[in-house]
């Protein structure tokens, strides 16, 4: 079950090189502020897609009409996002306040133990996060859905628990993976062009800059985006997997 | 019933129906913008020459005689001030306006035809203001001045805080009523205004303006971000010149960004009565 999500999903980012291109462009703005949430409301959309899709099923790429909507849904998912991370974050100060009237062993036992049940709230609440949007999705962006806790909790139940931890971590390997695998390829070439350039007599500084540059647009412009799509349509296929 | 986002979405749109009436608001924003940077230039000017008259004299400020001070520059300064209050007013107006057009369902902008009804609505909105932050400000000026000690302080700056946040909330609704009537008696009748937030769902209206409010913040902080990297480029490349370009900055800013945000803002507000009377 868990192979097929993602047997889907890289196809499915891969169906338009287009789209992944203006991802980029956009990724290359984001330090306007404002592009950043587009990016996120676009993969608001294409979790839309995937939570009213099927899996293998010849769902399209979600366009780029509307963009004050996606704007809108990219403020949304923000928030929730916010909303969730806000309560490990509160947890977490609780317990170094607690803490810092502490002294010696007791201190940095009640720390060691705050950060661990911290870790675990952050696990949790990024699972009930990603859920929380796939929820909302489902139910026509509705709000209150993103933070209707028991319903999302049954969700995860129906899923299983067990399933939602094992796909979040494989989509984080296979991230990291495919990331790592471009970069090393892409400099791998490049030393081969610098260390035959450099026996050749030429200057390889330049080829190394070229390869240096080449990879962070590859990686803003394919790479980047293609993972972010990979994500959500995952995490939107996950949702679908219900019972 | 139409989603929060659909109200919102709706309204990020609506200043685009017509460019020409966004660019005509954004004039007296600019004014004002433009107003207000050359105020704070000349209240520093003033601050320096005081600070200087100050320390070259014996006596202490409040000792000095009147003439003594930047007189010409004061004047200025407050005659600035009350031409601002003056635009505001038309801003204010031009903004009850846009209720009203939001609550009729117009697709268009309203047009700048009828100056002095935009001026008489622009007071009755100022008043209406005014009126719901009265017992907020009260509490919290009896707090400052009855109260020395400053745990108690805390707390009542507190109480004013959540009273200035209840009576913003019921404002909005409060300026919705008026405009929907069109009289400024519907403004105070709490039953009616309670009534329609009631109708809505107390979680949904609050929600909604929130999310409106944030969804502002955003565009602002953003804007402004970009305007003042802008900004910095220019002041780099064109040393001395650091008030012109701030001026410039400044009307840029009024003409589109703060325009567009009260146009959405007070769209957003008309709809959410729309919606609290279906």
């Amino acid at each position: 079950m868990i192979l097929d999500i993602y047997k889907d999903a890289l196809e499915y980012s891969a169906k338009d090189w287009k789209t992944l291109v203006i991802l980029g462009v956009i990724c290359l703005f984001s330090f306007l502020l404002l592009p950043v949430f587009l990016l996120t409301g676009y993969n608001y959309r294409v979790i839309n897609t995937a939570v009213h899709g099927v899996i293998n099923g010849r769902d399209p790429m979600p366009g780029f009409d509307d963009i004050i909507r996606m704007f809108v849904d990219g403020v949304k998912v923000v928030i929730v996002q916010i909303a969730y991370m806000l309560v490990p974050f509160i947890v977490f100060i609780i317990f170094a306040v607690i803490a810092g009237q502490l002294s010696g062993i007791a201190s940095s036992a009640l720390m060691i133990i705050g950060c661990i049940i911290t870790f675990a709230l952050i696990v949790v609440a990024c699972l009930m996060d990603q859920m929380g949007i796939c929820h909302m999705a489902y139910n026509d962006g509705a709000f209150t859905k993103a933070f209707a806790i028991s319903e999302i909790k049954e969700v995860i139940d129906e899923i299983g628990w067990f399933n939602c931890i094992a796909t979040y971590l494989g989509l984080i390997i296979i991230t990291i993976v495919i990331a790592t695998v471009v970069t090393a390829i892409i400099y791998g070439i490049f030393t081969v062009f610098g260390i035959s350039g450099a026996i050749l007599g030429a200057d390889p500084s330049g080829i190394f800059v070229l390869g240096v540059l080449i990879n962070s647009l590859v990686t803003m412009f394919i790479v980047g985006p293609y993972l972010s799509i990979f994500n959500a349509r995952s995490i939107g296929l996950l949702y679908t997997m219900q019972i | 019933m139409a989603s929060i986002t659909d109200c919102v979405v709706e309204g990020l749109k609506y200043p685009f129906n017509d460019i020409k009436k966004l660019l005509g608001c954004g004039v007296l924003f600019a004014l004002i913008s433009a107003i207000s940077v050359f105020m704070s230039m000349k209240s520093f000017e003033i601050f320096r020459t005081t600070v200087h008259l100050v320390e070259n004299s014996t006596q202490s400020l409040s000792q000095m005689p009147f003439s003594q001070l930047p007189t010409g520059d004061i004047y200025l300064v407050v005659a600035l001030g009350i031409i601002s209050f003056i635009i505001s007013l038309f801003i204010l107006g031009y903004q009850y306006d846009i209720v009203k057009f939001s609550i009729e369902k117009k697709a268009e902008l309203p047009g700048f035809s009828d100056i002095l009804g935009m001026f008489v609505k622009g007071i009755k909105y100022f008043l209406v203001v005014v009126a719901y932050n009265i017992i907020p400000s009260i509490v919290l000026i009896c707090g400052v001045v009855l109260v020395g000690d400053s745990s108690a302080l805390l707390i009542i700056s507190m109480i004013a805080a959540v009273l200035f946040i209840i009576a913003y909330f019921l404002l909005v609704m409060a300026l919705n009523n008026m405009v929907a009537h069109d009289s400024l008696k519907k403004a105070f009748d709490f039953n009616e205004i309670i009534a329609n937030i009631s109708n809505l769902g107390w979680g949904k209206y609050i929600g909604i303006i929130i999310f409106t409010i944030i969804v502002y913040m955003i565009i602002m902080v953003a804007v402004s971000f970009i305007l003042s990297l802008i900004t910095g480029v220019f002041i780099a490349t064109i040393s001395n010149q650091a008030l012109a370009v701030s001026f410039f900055v400044a009307i840029i800013e009024g003409l589109f960004v703060d325009s567009y945000g009260a146009i959405f803002y007070n769209r957003v507000c008309g709809s959410i009565y729309m919606e609290s009377i279906k």
